[in-house]
């Protein structure tokens, strides 16, 4: 049995009247892919956010690696070792792809005033260049961020979460907007994060090819609660979740 | 200080405070519309009321034209001067560059040529008297003493104020300017026209500062520094919340109460602390604004 | 190439005072002071990206820090230069702390009241700052040596110059560094990289301040007399406008705006009348047409001209 490196317990979000999510409980095991699917509007971004601590649930608890991180601050998580990338590309414009991936690693460039003063802390350097090399993005180390064709303005946001070494890795619609070729090289990123440097990843994606072939497990929100959650292949054939996706006559169909 | 004294003083600062504060809450409703609806706190402001009163003058006295006369066509020069810089400048701002740090340092710009430029004409290197178009005998309210030209300030104030929330709640324009200040995508999906009402949010608030400068300039001798009244504009914005319009008038009204019992109680040279001291209060006791709502949350 | 210029660039500035009249020598003093407050500037505005309109307060605080440590105190130079950084920034500190616990626009509008209200302060407060009479500064004094003109002073600005350019050079490339350029693209993306947002904007914000006291102590250097009325909003004004001109957000452009517009400001007091229109408009034109500064649209504009 695998641990279980997240914890979300009976987490309720309400905006004013509306209940964006409601009671929902999620546990993800580490060194697994999990995703997190649904129709638009489902709370799949909300919960997203609240893990990632970026909303305030109204009731519930987030547990991560056995500590409570209900109320901590969205500023910790790195700390803490949670990576997350954002749904409409938050990059730091303006900056190199270097930069941006060194700010990933802003809290690996810590310790003694020396340490902190350094331009390129040597430690730091290597694992930064692995994580270029890495995500493809070596070619345009010194181009700003805004020049970046879409695609690797996707990769730079995975690269830049990966420099801080996180034990969880956040995804919001990673693949949105990417073409087939490099959705396929996102998958074999991602399956590879996970199988040899034992990353454990909760991903929110609408393309469900990828979700399919990458997650071990599925979880299904619709209206703000859990309406399935198993295998790709399980949750495939729950008619729960064809009716939410298609419409009540397909499920009978 | 007796309690006799203390009490007369007490009525005289709310008196002459609620008639300042009314020209304070038409300068904060000027600023708060434009940040509400282009997240620009608009430095200039303060100027634009300070040209609106020269021109005012220029027209009343120099040019010697009937007061109804004078009074439209400032308006409408403000509000004119104010549309055209939003349009031909800020538009431009913008478009060279995103960010908001940008459109602000556009604005100190307007202030600095404004001023300049009041200098330049000759008319500013002097103070000068502002005559006053309503008498300024004095009446008793209570035992506080203000002037007909007080009363005539205050309702002034109060029925653009009025004619103001009108427009903004229960007119289609209003209503575009509500949804511009609530979510410019969506508002520009239904079919309103940002651009245009931007524009006239600007000229809006360029035609309200001069109102104020109309009322304000019997008050004071004119300088081509009275545009630094603007900080108590300022100062009753961040009272009321800076994005709340409600939250402006009333600032307005407090921050000219204060204004007045420091005057009357502390000493007069003490006043030019108060808008900064209100700021510094506000932010420590309640730094959302006494009308601020809660922090949105960005969308991420 | 570039070490070439910039060695260059020192030996010129080494054997200036040797060369040429005791204006000129004023002139280079005042240069380098506007250079540190526009450094301060720089990374308050063009790093971090807030905003922040009291830069004449704190170089006025440090300014008449510098005089009551060299009078009341008896200081030495380097201990008051300190000091008056100091002081600065823990001023800007307690501001800071206040300002920015709300929208940022708090920051832009809370200096500016500050900086009104420090104004009235150096007015008012005669046993310190002489009031409206202004204030004498008493020569300073390095290792016993008196500083009584703009020549033996230019040194010693000179090397509070070099320090502090030196100061940004390494704070920019810092990990604070980096964490100011990241809140000011995107604060979300800052935080979830773990930089906390707070923090950093204050740092940068006292930093700008301890730029400005740094600066007020060097004026203090070689000048003799300091009025309040020159260390008001104006005095903010042109400092952003010098900033401006050289390009938000470039390092060499503060250097380099100081420089250009300091010159062109010092030509324009001949003028006066004309100085705020001057200034009002090259703010609006560099916002419209060249919001990265002058060198930078020079340059644009020179590649342009080759391509054609």
């Amino acid at each position: 049995m695998r641990k279980e490196l997240l914890k979300v317990e009976n987490v309720t979000v309400r905006f004013g009247g509306l209940v964006a999510v409601n009671d929902f409980s999620l546990n993800v095991a580490q060194g697994t892919i999990h995703a997190l699917i649904g129709p638009n509007g489902a709370g799949k971004s909300t919960t997203f956010n609240c893990i990632s601590r970026f909303y305030q649930p109204t009731s519930g608890r987030i547990v991560f690696d056995d500590t409570d991180i209900t109320h901590a601050p969205a500023s910790e998580m790195a700390r803490y070792g949670i990576a997350r990338s954002f749904q409409n590309l938050e990059l730091f414009n303006e900056l190199t792809v270097l930069e941006n991936v060194m700010i990933g690693a802003h809290v690996h460039c810590g310790g003694s005033l020396p340490d902190r003063l350094q331009a390129k802390p040597p430690a730091v350097m290597r694992h930064i260049e692995e994580v270029i090399e890495r995500t493809g993005l070596g070619p345009y180390r010194e181009h700003k961020a805004r020049n970046l064709d879409f695609g690797h303005q996707k990769l730079l946001e995975l690269a830049r979460a990966l420099a801080i070494r996180p034990r969880l890795l956040l995804l919001d619609e990673p693949a949105a907007g990417l073409r087939n070729r490099e959705i396929a090289s996102l998958d074999r990123l991602l399956t590879d994060l996970v199988r040899t440097d034992g990353l454990t990843v909760l991903i929110v994606e609408h393309v469900m090819q990828l979700v399919m072939s990458i997650s071990d497990r599925v979880t299904v929100l619709n209206f703000g609660t859990k309406i399935a959650e198993g295998t790709p292949q399980e949750v495939r054939n729950d008619p729960a979740v064809i009716e939410a996706y298609l419409g009540k006559e397909a499920a009978h169909a | 200080m007796d309690l006799q004294l203390a009490l007369l003083f007490l009525q005289q600062g709310v008196a002459s405070g609620l008639v300042v504060g009314s020209v304070y809450a038409l300068l904060a409703l000027a600023i708060v519309i434009i940040f509400k609806t282009s997240e620009v706190p608009n430095f200039a402001q303060g100027e634009m009321l300070m040209a609106a009163g020269y021109v005012a003058l220029y027209l009343l006295v120099f040019r010697a034209l009937p007061a109804w006369a004078s009074i439209s066509m400032t308006i409408v020069v403000a509000f004119a001067g104010a549309a055209l810089f939003r349009r031909v400048v800020l538009t431009q701002v913008a478009h060279a560059s995103g960010s908001p740090v940008n459109l602000v340092i556009a604005t100190l710009g307007l202030s600095y040529v404004l001023k300049g430029l009041v200098r330049q004409t000759g008319f500013g290197d002097t103070p000068r008297s502002f005559p006053a178009l309503v008498s300024t005998d004095s009446l008793m309210i209570g035992q506080a003493s203000v002037t007909r030209l007080d009363l005539a300030i205050l309702g002034t104030a109060i029925i653009v104020m009025a004619a103001f929330f009108w427009m903004f709640g229960y007119t289609k324009l209003g209503r575009a300017m509500r949804s511009v200040g609530m979510n410019p995508k969506a508002a520009q999906l239904v079919g309103v026209n940002l651009n245009r009402i931007h524009t006239i949010i600007w000229g809006l608030s360029g035609a309200i500062s001069a109102i104020a400068a109309l009322l304000i300039s019997p008050k004071l001798l004119m300088t081509a520094d009275m545009g630094s009244v603007v900080t108590l504009g300022f100062a009753a914005a961040i009272v009321g919340g800076f994005a709340s319009l409600p939250g402006a008038v009333v600032g307005g009204f407090i921050i000219g109460i204060v204004e007045q019992l420091v005057g009357l109680f502390v000493s007069s040279r003490a006043i030019t602390l108060a808008p900064f001291l209100a700021i510094m209060l506000v932010l420590i006791l309640r730094p959302q604004g006494l009308f601020g709502g809660r922090v949105v949350i960005k969308k991420v | 190439m570039r070490i070439l210029g910039l060695l260059a660039a020192m030996a010129g500035l080494i054997v200036l005072p040797l060369i040429s009249s005791g204006y000129v020598v004023y002139l280079a003093n005042l240069l380098l002071t506007f250079t540190v407050l526009c450094l301060g500037m720089h990374i308050v505005i063009g790093e971090a990206g807030q905003f922040s309109l009291a830069q004449a307060a704190f170089y006025g605080i440090g300014i008449y820090t510098s005089g009551l440590a060299n009078t009341a105190f008896g200081w030495p130079l380097p201990l008051s230069v300190l000091a008056s950084g100091l002081v600065a920034a823990l001023v800007g500190l307690c501001i800071g702390t206040l300002a920015l616990r709300m929208r940022d626009i708090y920051l832009a509008l809370a200096t500016f009241a500050f900086g009104e209200a420090m104004q009235w302060v150096f007015l008012s407060w005669t046993p310190v700052t002489g009031g409206p009479n202004g204030l004498r500064i008493p020569p300073a004094s390095l290792l016993g040596f008196e500083i009584v003109n703009d020549r033996q002073a230019y040194p010693v600005v000179l090397a509070i110059t070099i320090l502090m350019i030196w100061a940004t050079v390494v704070i920019a490339r810092s990990r604070l560094g980096r964490a100011f350029r990241a809140v000011r693209e995107s604060e979300v993306a800052a935080l979830a990289m773990g930089v906390s947002v707070q923090t950093t904007k204050l740092a940068a914000f006292a930093l700008s301040a301890f730029f400005a006291g740094v600066a007020g102590a060097m004026f203090a250097i070689y000048s003799t007399y300091i009025h309040p009325d020159s260390l008001g909003f104006q005095t903010t004004i042109l400092v952003l406008t010098m900033v401006v001109v050289g390009g938000l957000g470039s390092f060499s452009g503060a250097i380099g705006g100081a420089i250009v517009f300091g010159l062109i400001s010092e030509l324009l007091r001949q003028a006066p009348s004309y100085q705020e229109i001057i200034y009002g408009l090259i703010l609006i034109v560099f916002m419209m047409f060249a919001p990265r500064g002058l060198f930078a649209f020079i340059g644009d504009n020179l590649k342009r001209f080759a391509r054609a």
